[in-house]
């Protein structure tokens, strides 16, 4: 019986085997058809998040975004003109919407962004597929990914990805404003002890961040900590186990759109979050939904959940604060050009510190 | 329509061909156990038995419920293996024949066929060709002449553009013996034909296996438990109760009122017609 | 009384090709970016006398690198499943069977996470980084195959009903450890393993892949194409097709193993598919009966059809954004499932 059935298939193999080779039609290998063609730019070699060693042009003029925090990051280095393509969530700042669209995040089109003729596309490690990076190689179009886990690795990457688009002095003003003025809120909050918190990125079921997010990161930087404790980035959490530990201040990340159900006062008319103190005594914050991408405005957002969650340490009244920071106003980086120092200022003109949405 | 009188074709492994040329059916000793279960004890046996049948002939299995009737006829046709003993189609053991090579030669009418997706009854008719094919190949003008005689044979020609699930259960039992004729076999194998038919229908289910039996030398073997259709029909009967054969040979001496009485259960007599065979009659004390 | 002959049957299938012909040359035209008709004949005669080469033009490059491609892998993604759906609805005896019934989706799901995970501890090199999750999802489908095999068998051979229920026990369970990973497992890029599950065939797999998808599927589906008869018989049942001369055992492992090959194949490289595999044999055997010399043929060619068109409206239907084609075929299956059964109640 064995025999019989190996016969079948052998049958079929020599079968299969003659019409292959008559009718395989010449599909071009990789190496021989590029996107786009012909001028060859200069290149050099980079080390991206993912480890890879990759070819990128030492000027990219036509750059595409695949991820909305990489768009942010883009306009805020000030190249936002070589920006030729962004996905649909691309939506900050607004003149991002304009750009041509590309698709999802997850599901980019491969045909537009082939059309484009990038000379690099970007993507980062925790938002796009790996699949995506595998495509766009087979294309041999150059990409480049970022991977930031904290929020010292966001502002590394922000300096990171000006090397790589030939910013760098643009960058280092960023990222030094960047971390001025995260110092300076650090020894603003040295004085006071953290407040434990619960950040509910959606409440049915009940989902909050894992301890190795940037978003913890950001939390911790805000002068709190998150009372989840998980190796998962998004893990699922019992309102039993928050009302063991009962937070002080309950956060949530606000949307502009709108996110039906995840503001405070539909919480606190569900079931069984009255059991919560941080519900009675009304104790939340509302923080930027920049707060989930990593991008230069997290920075932005830290400051001001820090505002929420620590008042007693920001005397001032928010309205006042326009647009520079209290007490530690940083001054552009003395050696850094005009432009440069314009990009700085563009961008704290462009993300004033307290951006939250109204409510 | 030819008279198939061929011999089966040698089996590479097999024995040479024994016994008498003119017996067909040879069951030999045969017996069967069914368990299940190893370690218990064994469901069913079929004590071991024999008979033979030969070309034209009827055979009736006789017997009431669980008697090993359905178990003996899967011996002849060589789905089950015997325990001991043997059972020689043409002096060839049936159970050691490659299937395709069997279903050249042993045809088994089942009491239906249910059908997973409709199907016309030519089509149906022409699945019995199959043997007689060769791997994957379309059927010939033969196959197809052999098919319309099968239904012709048992009067069901003008049903073969119909659908097999439009038909009623007499014209669906016609079918399937057309379809077991086109196999075009020696040993006819019958499983309760009569179960679902009504009495006319019985009668002319019989009357075609004796006609067919006469004019194509088939060996016909029929389970059955119905008394006097065995009777009128059988020319030789196997008698059988409990896993046990208690007697074979023709009706006239099969059909004893004590034998009858004790293996049915139920008061009877037995009287003879005119033309030799027995009838029994029912409740008379 | 007119019984299927080699011309009729070439003759069918020639015109369900010139269909297929057509429906490749229309998705080859659409899509986001628009592309003349006149440019994509030259282009592609240009492949055809390998030329390509000589294709210089910007449009070019996205036909016959990105849309070619992955036409081609709707093809044999469409006609494998389908090919796999018309025999375990035969070997099983069930109409509702379709390639997934016996929890190879489920295993290669598996495999795939599996494979994600390695890969994100690993720095594997560029030429093996795209074969190794089709490669873990195979893998996983291999082992969900024989595990099926040995719950699905009964005193030594496979029986239709014990396969089934050992098939849809293994899927269960399966899926269970699925929702298992999924939930526990720190980070990765685990999300691109359940966007995998739904079904894709945007992937872009390499050269080498699609070649040996395609032999693959020749291969498989030719073992069950000799088996056709027998397949028609089998229909009937295990005991009446032996009585009819079948050697129900060979074809069942034969059929079993190339049916469950062909979907390990389709399933590695584009996720799991819905509805082709089940729908399309049965619209195939509406038009042409279940004669499976036919049935067989008009399936594969009937399921690239019915997959090129379903990724070429997920493709454009939502320009420059995707729908998952699983979605489409669920969309356009389940309306057609429910006109199905109604016919067959009427």
């Amino acid at each position: 019986m064995l025999d019989s059935t190996l016969s079948s298939f052998r049958r079929a193999l020599i079968f299969c085997a003659a019409l292959l080779v008559f009718s395989a039609p010449d599909i071009p290998a990789q190496a021989n058809s590029p996107v786009p063609p012909a001028p060859l730019l200069p290149t050099r070699e980079v080390i991206d998040g993912f480890g890879r060693t990759v070819r990128v042009p030492v000027n990219p003029s036509r750059i595409i975004s695949l991820a909305p925090s990489l768009t942010e990051t883009v306009y805020a280095l000030g190249v936002e003109d070589r920006l030729v393509g962004d996905t649909d969530y691309c939506d900050y700042p607004p003149e991002a919407q304009k750009k041509h669209k590309v698709g999802g995040v997850i599901n980019p089109n491969l045909e537009e962004i082939a059309a484009l003729h990038p000379d690099l596309v970007l993507l980062t490690k925790e938002g796009n597929l790996l699949e995506t990076i595998r495509a766009l190689d087979t294309l041999g179009v150059p990409t480049y990914a970022t991977d930031a886990r904290t929020v010292d690795q966001i502002i590394s990457s922000v300096q990171k990805l000006a090397d790589v688009l030939n910013v760098p002095a643009a960058g280092t003003a960023l990222t030094n404003d960047l971390e001025q003025r995260l110092a300076a809120l650090q020894t603003r909050l040295s004085a006071v002890p953290p407040r434990r918190v619960l950040f509910i990125v959606w409440p049915d079921p009940l989902m909050s961040v894992g301890k190795n997010t940037f978003v913890a990161d950001a939390i911790r930087r805000a002068g709190a900590v998150s009372i989840v404790d998980s190796n998962q980035d998004w893990p699922q959490v019992s309102l039993e186990e928050v009302a063991r530990r009962q937070p002080d201040y309950l956060v949530f990340a606000a949307s502009h759109t709108g996110s039906p159900g995840n503001d405070f006062e539909t919480l606190a008319k569900r079931p069984g979050w009255q059991i919560l103190d941080a519900i009675r005594n009304r104790r939340f914050a509302v923080a930027n939904d920049a707060i989930i991408r990593p991008a230069p405005r997290i920075v932005s957002v830290i400051e001001d959940l820090a505002r929420q969650l620590h008042p007693e340490v920001f005397p001032q009244p928010p309205e006042v604060e326009k647009p520079a920071p209290p007490a530690a106003a940083p001054t552009p980086a003395p050696a850094s050009t005009p432009r440069q120092s314009k990009a700085a200022a563009s961008h704290r003109a462009a993300y004033p510190p307290e951006s939250s949405c109204a409510l | 329509m030819s008279t198939p009188s061929r011999t089966p074709t040698p089996n590479p492994s097999s024995e040479q061909p024994r016994g008498n040329p003119d017996v067909r059916l040879s069951v030999e000793q045969a017996s069967y156990v069914y368990a299940p279960n190893p370690s218990q004890a064994p469901l069913f046996t079929l004590e071991a038995l024999s008979f033979q049948a030969k070309p034209g002939e009827i055979v009736a299995i006789l017997g009431p419920n669980a008697s090993g009737k359905s178990t003996l006829l899967k011996l002849i046709s060589g789905a089950l293996a015997p325990l001991s003993g043997r059972v020689f189609l043409n002096g060839f053991p049936t159970h050691t024949l490659p299937p395709i090579i069997r279903a050249q030669h042993i045809a088994l009418v089942q009491q239906e066929s249910r059908l997973l997706f409709p199907s016309r009854v030519w089509e149906f008719v022409l699945q019995g060709r199959h043997a007689h094919g060769r791997g994957l190949r379309f059927e010939t003008e033969d196959d197809v002449t052999i098919a319309k005689n099968a239904l012709a044979q048992v009067g069901a020609l003008e049903l073969a553009d119909r659908w097999m699930d439009k038909i009623s259960g007499g014209e669906k039992q016609r079918v399937i013996l057309a379809r077991a004729l086109s196999q075009q076999p020696l040993l006819l194998l019958l499983d309760e034909p009569t179960l679902h038919l009504d009495i006319g229908a019985q009668v002319d289910l019989l009357e075609s296996l004796r006609r067919l039996a006469a004019e194509n030398k088939y060996t016909v073997v029929v389970v059955t438990h119905e008394l006097n259709l065995t009777g009128e029909y059988a020319d030789q009967v196997v008698l059988l109760q409990k896993g046990k054969c208690l007697r074979v040979g023709p009706p006239a001496t099969v059909f004893q009122k004590d034998l009858l009485e004790h293996v049915f259960q139920a008061p009877l007599s037995v009287e003879m017609t005119s033309l030799g065979r027995p009838r029994v009659i029912l409740f008379d004390k | 009384m007119r019984p299927l002959t080699l011309g009729r049957l070439l003759l069918r299938c020639g015109i369900l090709a010139l269909i297929l012909f057509v429906v490749v040359v229309i998705a080859l035209k659409l899509g986001a970016v628009q592309v003349s008709l006149y440019g994509l004949g030259r282009d592609l005669i240009r492949v055809l006398l390998h030329q390509s080469s000589a294709i210089s033009t910007d449009y070019g490059m996205i036909v016959v690198d990105i849309r070619l491609p992955r036409i081609l892998l709707a093809v044999v993604v469409g006609a494998s499943l389908s090919v796999a759906g018309t025999s375990f609805q035969a070997l099983l005896r069930n109409p509702l069977a379709d390639p997934y019934v016996l929890g190879i989706s489920s295993g290669a799901a598996v495999g795939s996470i599996v494979a994600l995970m390695v890969e994100n501890q690993l720095a594997i090199s560029p030429e093996f980084a795209g074969l190794i999750t089709p490669f873990g999802a195979f893998l996983g489908a291999a082992v969900t195959i024989a595990a099926v095999y040995f719950l699905g068998r009964r005193e030594g051979q496979i029986d239709s009903t014990t396969l089934l229920l050992g098939g849809i026990i293994t899927a269960s369970f399966l899926s269970a450890i699925i929702m298992f990973l999924m939930s526990t497992l720190a980070g990765g890029n685990l999300r691109g393993a359940s966007y995998w599950m739904m079904g894709s065939l945007s992937s872009l797999p390499p050269r080498s892949l699609l070649y040996f998808l395609g032999i693959g599927f020749l291969v498989a589906a030719g073992a069950i194409y000799t088996t056709a008869s027998d397949l028609n018989l089998l229909l009937a049942g295990e005991k009446e097709a032996m009585h009819l001369g079948v050697d129900v055992p060979r074809v069942q492992i034969v059929v079993y193993l190339a049916a469950s090959i062909l979907t390990g194949l389709a399933v590695s490289v584009s996720g799991a598919i819905g509805y082709v595999g089940l729908l399309v044999p049965h619209a195939m055997r509406m038009i042409f009966g279940s004669d499976h010399r036919m049935l067989l043929p008009a399936s594969a060619l009937g399921g690239a059809i019915a997959l090129v068109i379903a990724d070429t409206l997920a493709r454009t239907v939502v320009a420059p954004s995707e729908l998952p084609v699983g979605a489409v075929t669920a969309l356009v299956g389940a309306p057609f499932f429910i006109y199905l059964l109604r016919k067959r109640l009427a």
